[in-house]
C-alpha cells in the first residue's frame, strides 16, 4: 500500500503497461507486480538441524521441515524464482554464519539471493524450545546483508518460515508478503457447517463456530480481528453477524426479516454492505458501522446480492439478476451511477474487486455449462477465462498482495479449496480432508 | 409473468413481514441493542428493526507497510513467536437444537407433506407441483393450528450466493400458491438453503433435480 502511488489522469492507458485503471473513477495507482516484472533468482542452501549430539536423534528432523514450507513460500511469493542449488553444481557443506565460498559461484551463476540458516530445540522433553536461525546473502553485495532469529514454542515453527520469507519479500520489494495471511472458510461438520481458519498454505485449520447450523460466506474485517458472516442459528431469520477471532466473542449486527447475507465491510471498515430481502425481494444495503445508519443501495424487482468493494471504498461490484440471470453491475457507494459490467454469457456472480483495483475476479457459465473463474477489467475492456474443466467453482477471493486467488471447486469430486496465480498458473489444492470446504475468504496482510 | 405475480403479492409479502417482527425485535435486544435505524437515500424502508446499536469499532486507518516485520539485521536480536490459540468455544445449545430439526422431520414426515420439484435455474411452480401443493394445503387447512417453514433448496451449480437468493424465491413461489389455495399466510415461513443442504450429494442430474426443492416442515419449537 505504501509503494502505490494515486496519479491523476487524463488519458487512458493501454492495459498490459505499469499503469492500472480502476474504472469510473480518477485515480490510478501504480503497481508494482506489473507483467514485465522480473522474478529474483533465490536459492535455498539450507536450513540445517542443529543442536548437536544431544539432540534426541530423529525426534523431529527441524530444520528440514523449516526448509521445506519456506521454499513453497518462496515459490508461491511470485516475488522470486526458486532456484535449485544442486541443479547448477553448486554444492554446499555444513552451513555457518558467514557465507560459504560457493554462493559467489551461484551468484556468478545468476542467483541474486541465497538464504540459508539452522533450527534446533532445547532438550526440555513437555516444552521444548524451538530456534531458529535465518540468513540472506545478496550476490550484489557478495555478502551476508542480514538475518533473523526466532524463538517459540513447537507450535510455530511453521510460522517461523514464514516470517523469514516475508521479511525477504518485505525487503527486496517494501509489501509484507502473504505468508502470515489466513483463508477462512466454511467446512460441512455432519449436518452443519462450521467457519474455519487456516494458515494461506491449508495448514494449521481452527474452528470459529460451533453452533450446529449453518454459517455462511465469511468475510474479514480490514484489520483481520473480526469475520463477518451469515448465521441461521437464529431459526426465523438468516442474520449477519459478526465474531471476533482473538475471543470467539460474537456478534449479531443485522437481524432484519427474511435472507440477510453476503456481507463486506469496505476497505476503511466504516460501512456494511449486505443483501437483505426483508423489504421483499434481495437488495443491497449500506450500515455505517459507526453510527448505526442503514441506506438502501438498489431499487429493484431483480435480486441484488454479493457486494464486494473497490480498494478506494467509492464503489461496489454486485451481482444482480435485474437483466433475467445474474450478471455484473457495479455503482458507487451511495447507489448511484449504476451500471452493467458483464454481457458475455447467461450466468456471472459472485464477483471480488482485486486489493490492487485492476480486475474483478467472478464466477462465470461457459458455453459448456460449466461454472468458472474469470476475470474481467472494471472498465468491461479485457475478461479472461481463468479455470477450465469438469466442476463447480465458486466463491473467488483475492489475496491481499492481488497476485492470488482462492476459490472452492468440485474439480475432485467433494467441494475442497484451491488457490491460483492471478495469470492462471501454479493450480494448487489446499484443502484435502472433510467432506466439503468452501466459500474460502482471504484476510487481509497483516 | 412469474416476476409480476411477485410484485403483485408484494403487500401480501410486506404483511407477512410485519407478523414477523415481534420475533425479530427479540433477537435485538437480545444480542444487546435497541431496536433503531435510519433510512436515507435511494429507498424507503418498510422495517425499521433488525440492526444492532452494539457494533464493535471496525475502523480502520490502514496498515503501516511492514506488516509487524522488523526487517534483517545483520546481528538479529531474538523475536518470540507467539502461537495461534483460537478454538471454538462448543455452543452448549447445539445438540439441543439439533434435535429439535429431527423432531421436525418427524412430524413432517407424519403430516405425509410432499416436497416440490423445480426445473434448471427456475422457481416456477409445475403443474405437477401444483397438484402436490394443492394436497399439502389440505392438510395446512385442516391443521390451523400448525406451522410450517417452507424451504427452498438448490442443486449444486451455481454459485453459493445466488443460490441463496434463488432458494429464497423457490420458498416464496411455494408459500404464495399455497396461500393462493386459500391457506393462511401466518401458518407459513419461509427460509433458503441455497446449496447448503442438498438431499442428495452426487453430481448427477437425477441428484439435481432432488435438489431443486421446495420443502415443508411442521415447527415443533418456536
Amino acid at each position: 500500500m505504501t509503494f502505490r502511488i494515486v496519479v491523476f489522469i487524463s488519458l487512458c492507458l493501454s492495459v498490459g503497461l505499469a499503469w492500472i485503471i480502476e474504472s469510473g473513477a480518477t485515480d490510478v495507482f501504480l503497481e508494482a507486480t506489473r507483467p514485465d516484472f522480473q522474478k529474483i533468482p533465490l536459492g535455498v542452501a539450507g536450513i540445517d538441524n542443529s543442536g548437536g549430539a544431544d539432540s534426541p536423534a530423529g525426534r523431529i528432523r527441524l530444520g528440514n521441515r523449516i526448509e521445506e514450507v519456506l521454499k513453497a513460500d518462496v515459490r508461491r511469493s511470485q516475488v522470486f524464482s526458486l532456484v535449485d542449488l544442486a541443479s547448477i553444481g553448486i554444492k554446499v557443506g555444513s552451513l555457518g554464519a558467514v557465507p560459504d565460498p560457493e554462493f559467489k559461484k551461484a551468484a556468478e551463476q545468476g542467483v541474486s539471493v541465497i538464504v540459508w540458516g539452522k533450527a534446533g530445540m532445547t532438550n526440555d522433553a513437555k516444552d521444548p524450545d524451538v530456534n531458529m536461525d535465518g540468513y540472506v546473502y545478496d550476490a550484489g553485495n557478495d555478502e551476508m546483508v542480514g538475518g533473523k532469529r526466532y524463538a517459540g514454542a513447537t507450535s510455530v515453527v511453521r510460522l517461523m518460515a514464514h516470517r523469514f520469507a516475508d521479511e525477504l519479500v518485505f525487503r527486496y520489494t517494501g509489501e509484507p508478503g502473504i505468508a502470515r495471511t489466513k483463508i477462512a472458510y466454511v467446512s460441512e461438520q455432519g449436518a452443519a457447517r462450521e467457519l474455519f481458519v487456516m494458515d494461506y498454505d491449508g495448514y494449521d485449520a481452527r474452528q470459529l463456530t460451533a453452533d450446529g447450523f449453518l454459517n455462511l460466506m465469511p468475510k474479514w474485517s480490514p484489520d483481520r480481528r473480526f469475520i463477518v458472516f451469515t448465521s441461521y442459528r437464529n431459526r426465523n431469520t438468516q442474520n449477519i453477524d459478526m465474531i471476533e477471532l482473538a475471543t470467539g466473542k460474537r456478534w449479531t449486527l443485522v437481524s432484519l426479516s427474511g435472507l440477510n447475507i453476503t456481507p463486506a465491510l469496505s476497505p476503511d471498515g466504516n460501512f456494511l454492505a449486505f443483501a437483505s430481502s426483508h423489504e421483499g425481494n434481495s437488495e443491497l444495503y449500506s450500515l455505517d458501522t459507526r453510527t448505526k445508519a442503514m441506506q438502501r443501495l438498489t431499487v429493484h424487482a431483480g435480486g441484488d446480492l454479493s457486494p464486494s468493494w473497490s480498494p478506494s471504498g467509492r464503489e461496489l461490484v454486485f451481482t444482480s439478476d435485474r437483466s433475467g440471470g445474474p450478471q455484473i453491475f457495479l455503482m458507487s457507494m451511495d447507489g448511484t451511477n449504476v451500471r452493467r459490467l458483464t454481457f458475455e454469457g447467461d450466468y456471472n456472480a459472485a464477483p471480488a474487486w482485486s486489493p490492487r483495483g485492476n480486475w474483478i475476479a467472478y464466477v462465470c457459465r461457459s458455453p459448456k455449462k460449466e461454472y468458472k473463474i474469470c476475470l474481467i477489467t472494471p472498465d468491461g475492456q479485457k475478461r479472461v477465462q481463468l479455470t477450465s474443466g469438469p466442476g463447480v467453482d465458486d466463491s473467488p477471493s483475492w489475496s491481499p498482495d492481488g497476485r492470488h486467488l482462492v476459490f472452492s471447486s468440485t474439480a475432485g469430486g467433494k467441494s475442497q479449496i484451491y488457490m491460483i496465480n492471478a495469470d492462471g498458473k501454479d493450480l494448487e489444492r489446499i484443502t484435502f480432508t472433510g467432506t466439503h470446504n468452501s466459500a474460502p475468504t482471504w484476510s487481509p496482510a497483516s | 409473468m412469474k416476476r409480476l405475480q411477485s410484485i403483485m403479492c408484494a403487500p401480501l409479502i410486506l404483511g407477512f413481514v410485519l407478523l414477523g417482527l415481534s420475533g425479530c425485535s427479540s433477537k435485538a435486544v437480545q444480542s444487546g441493542g435497541d431496536v433503531q435505524s435510519s433510512q436515507q437515500g435511494a429507498g424507503k424502508g418498510s422495517n425499521e428493526g433488525g440492526v444492532s446499536q452494539n457494533i464493535p469499532d471496525t475502523s480502520f486507518s490502514g496498515q503501516n507497510g511492514s506488516g509487524g516485520l522488523r526487517g534483517l539485521d545483520k546481528n538479529p536480536s531474538e523475536e518470540r513467536l507467539g502461537g495461534n490459540t483460537l478454538t471454538a468455544k462448543a455452543d452448549s445449545g447445539a445438540s439441543r437444537q439439533m434435535e429439535e430439526i429431527r423432531a421436525e422431520q418427524i412430524a413432517s414426515a407424519a403430516a405425509g407433506l410432499r416436497d416440490v420439484f423445480f426445473a434448471y435455474d427456475s422457481f416456477v411452480i409445475s403443474e405437477e407441483g401444483r397438484q402436490i401443493l394443492a394436497r399439502n394445503a389440505e392438510w395446512i387447512k385442516s391443521n390451523p393450528g400448525a406451522q410450517l417453514k417452507v424451504e427452498g433448496h438448490c442443486d449444486e451449480r451455481g454459485t453459493s450466493a445466488y443460490n441463496l437468493v434463488l432458494g429464497e424465491k423457490r420458498a416464496k413461489s411455494v408459500r404464495n400458491y399455497l396461500v393462493e389455495l386459500g391457506v393462511s399466510p401466518k401458518q407459513l415461513s419461509v427460509v433458503s438453503y441455497g446449496k447448503e443442504r442438498p438431499a442428495c450429494t452426487e453430481h448427477t442430474e437425477s441428484c439435481y433435480s432432488q435438489n431443486r426443492r421446495g420443502h415443508l416442515v411442521v415447527k415443533t419449537g418456536k
